[in-house]
């Protein structure tokens, strides 16, 4: 039987309406309480420092988690008070969280280039003495030797950082709130996934008033798998740590290679199986079919295409036989997967404008018979702000930014600058926003963009690389805005809100990076993620940094024009023919998703998946299943999420307060 | 204009496998395959949002 044609469109849209159970909210509260503020200040005080230190135990920062951990400990407070907390309570704290979590990890980029100015490669690409000091100070400084934060050598860096936070909070509120109002208001997008978010505030919400519903029973379940997960996964590694030099670990962080056991007979091939099985949660939420395509393709790409075509025709010339995963990856990366990956970076922002650009025109025939859309009109009380303001405030704080990286770089041509930032970001802004209001994803990257730029502009010092770039991308944030108004969420509340809880971000971040590097040298085995990982990071940045000196680039000339041409083409290939034989298109993300990936790191997410489809629909219906799904996963992330941060406030506190005599 | 979008990329797919195999992979003829597939994805694109309302009744069903 002849398969029915459905458009991209209306294939994401149902894949979006299976989590939209309920319609949008009209009505809008202020979210911002004194609750929330207390809720906020246990955010910055507590949970960030646990997701700093356990980005560098596992890797992971708990930014999924730690927003559900607050949001639960409210609403028990909630309940044991007799209280009620509004969705929009929630929502906001949901947020603050998310926001404080996502802070967190920008202050590590201090503790980074403090270890990263002292490496072997950073000295042997004769990088190091080079870093300028508002990135760091000087490698043999007091501040860098004895892991002080706090020491006035890194007044610069921190001092720079604190502006450019200060110009950016100026130019990404107002700059999403624009797109926002022009997707949403004048153009009447549905932004798909924003309900999706919108339903976990509503779930928990639920849970303080006088009925309990089946979320609060899904959460549980999901709260409990997640904590006996969490005790394995982070728990036993992060206790045994405090006691001994070396943590037991159960299962392996963050992999288990079996790169060198496949090279027989997969010679080139990478298999690191992935320990981290709270990626099947993932794989529940995820469309099947682009869990399945991925996998399917991740393996052919490392079992069929890597050994059997690209090894035996020398364009995989470097591996040899004995290397682990990350060396394979690497050169495999250098030879081809690096060049192909240009190629297919292009084809996918090709097929999203191929299928923006007619709904555009679509938008624009339609727009004439339809009354609502074209008027910029607000609903009532929303709180919504003058457009020449916020457009003032995006202008004061992109002038700002661009007279900040002229003073960080003055020889680079402030045109190149000028041009990012006026033309470039507005544009490539616009567009993600509009993918995000049809699709719910960005569809549009253009890779190596600063590579490219810094060859047009003949500019060789290494101070560039390590400037911040006006090339921003403000499309995604317009999603976050819809969701407050999905939960009936003031914006005023919300903008208040941010501002309330930055400065205590930036206090409390900086605090506890210092804390967390004086208890240990990072990386060191106390930190076993960065340990693992730090090394191969600075020879890529290496790499990176020293791609277009002198003409004689590494990266550059890994470049291959054929091979990119071969990732463009072959991508436009796949996705035209899943068009042809009418085959839906989330699988052509699916594999490029795999194309080139180890299907090691998705093996949980296929069990889940799996498990969901083949079981978990049948046993509870396609309908339910789909509602049981973001509460199950939001439950589980709650779990690890109270595990972790237990065990690593344990964790540091005994390492604060035991001196080892050994 | 269904037909011709799938004969341009069927066109465009095969003149990639024969860069490929036959003609060294080289970058012009893989490109110029890759402009032959463009154009049909964009007219396979156009078609499709403005055919939409004239062949679409009911919704899809789940495919899951």
């Amino acid at each position: 039987m002849a398969r029915e044609r459905i458009s991209q469109a209306d294939e994401w849209q149902a894949w979006a309406q299976r989590y939209d159970i309920e319609g949008g909210i009209r009505t809008f509260e202020s979210g911002l309480t004194g609750k929330v503020f207390f809720g906020a200040l246990f955010v910055g005080l507590l949970m960030m420092p646990g997701s700093i230190y356990l980005s560098y135990v596992s890797g992971q920062s708990g930014a999924a988690a730690a927003p559900w951990v607050a949001v639960i400990l409210f609403t028990e407070l909630a309940r044991r008070s007799f209280t009620t907390a509004r969705r929009q309570e929630l929502y906001m704290l949901l947020s603050l969280t998310g926001a404080a979590v996502g802070s967190g990890m920008q202050y590590r980029s201090f503790i980074w280039y403090a270890y990263f100015i002292n490496t072997p490669q950073a000295a042997s690409y004769e990088i190091a003495d080079k870093i300028p000091a508002w990135v760091v100070p000087p490698g043999d400084s007091v501040g860098v030797l004895t892991r002080n934060l706090l020491h006035p050598d890194w007044l610069l860096p921190i001092g720079v950082f604190l502006l450019s936070k200060f110009l950016g909070t100026l130019r990404f509120v107002s700059g999403q709130y624009i797109l926002f109002r022009l997707t949403a208001d004048l153009e009447r997008l549905p932004y798909p996934m924003a309900p999706i978010t919108a339903q976990g505030a509503t779930a928990l919400a639920e849970t303080t008033g006088k009925q309990e519903t089946w979320r609060w029973q899904v959460f549980s379940i999901g709260s409990m798998a997640g904590l006996l997960w969490g005790f394995i996964y982070i728990g036993v590694p992060a206790l045994s740590g405090v006691m001994m030099s070396q943590p037991i670990q159960i299962l392996k962080i963050p992999w288990i290679d079996f790169t060198q056991s496949i090279e027989g007979f997969a010679p080139t091939g990478v298999f690191a199986l992935r320990t981290d099985f709270g990626q099947m949660l993932f794989g529940f939420v995820l469309p099947f079919p682009v869990v399945m395509s991925e996998f399917v393709t991740a393996m052919l790409s490392q079992f069929v295409l890597n050994p059997h075509i690209l090894y035996r025709n020398e364009i995989l010339h470097q591996w040899e036989p004995g290397l682990d995963v990350r060396a394979t990856g690497l050169f495999n990366d250098l030879d081809f997967w690096r060049s192909y990956g240009i190629g297919k970076t292009f084809s996918l922002g090709l097929v999203g404008m191929a299928a923006s650009i007619p709904m555009i025109f679509k938008l624009r025939s339609s727009k004439k018979k339809a009354g609502e859309r074209g008027s910029l009109a607000t609903p009532p009380n929303r709180g919504d702000f003058p457009l020449w303001l916020m457009g003032l405030l995006w202008l004061i704080g992109m002038g700002g930014f661009v007279w900040l990286i002229h003073w960080m770089v003055p020889n680079f041509p402030l045109s190149f600058l000028l041009g990012f930032a006026f033309v470039y970001t507005p544009v490539n802004s616009y567009i993600t926003a509009r993918t995000y209001g049809v699709l719910g994803r960005d569809l549009f990257e253009i890779p190596y963009l600063h590579e490219i730029t810094f060859i047009l502009s003949r500019y060789e010092e290494i101070d560039i690389w390590f400037a911040p770039f006006p090339d921003e991308d403000y499309g995604a944030g317009t999603q976050g805005w819809r969701v407050l108004e999905l939960t009936g969420t003031t914006f005023t509340s919300n903008l208040a809100a941010t501002l309330l809880i930055m400065p205590i971000l930036i206090i409390s971040g900086i605090l506890v990076q210092h804390f967390i590097w004086q208890i240990a040298p990072i990386p060191s085995a106390q930190y076993p993620f960065v340990q693992m990982m730090w090394p191969i990071n600075a020879t890529n940045e290496c790499l990176m940094k020293t791609s277009l000196r002198d003409g004689n680039s590494e990266i550059i000339q890994a470049i291959r024009g054929d091979y990119v041409a071969a990732g463009f083409t072959s991508n436009l290939a796949i996705y035209g023919l899943l068009w042809v034989f009418k085959y839906p298109s989330m699988w052509f993300y699916g594999i490029v998703g795999g194309i080139g990936a180890d299907p090691g790191s998705m093996v949980a997410r296929l069990l889940g998946a799996i498990i969901g489809r083949f079981y978990m629909i049948k046993r509870f219906g396609l309908k339910r299943w789909f509602m049981f799904n973001p509460v199950l996963a939001a439950g589980f992330a709650c779990g690890v999420g109270l595990i972790g941060m237990g065990t690593v406030a344990i964790a540091l506190v005994s390492k604060a307060v035991i001196v080892k005599p050994f | 204009m269904e037909k011709l979008a799938s004969f341009i990329i069927i066109v465009g797919t095969i003149l990639w496998f024969v860069s490929v195999l036959f003609l060294g992979g080289s970058w012009q003829w893989q490109m110029f395959a890759a402009l032959i597939l463009t154009i049909g994805i964009f007219i396979a694109h156009f078609w499709e949002e403005f055919n939409e309302g004239k062949s679409k009744k009911d919704t899809r069903k789940d495919d899951n």
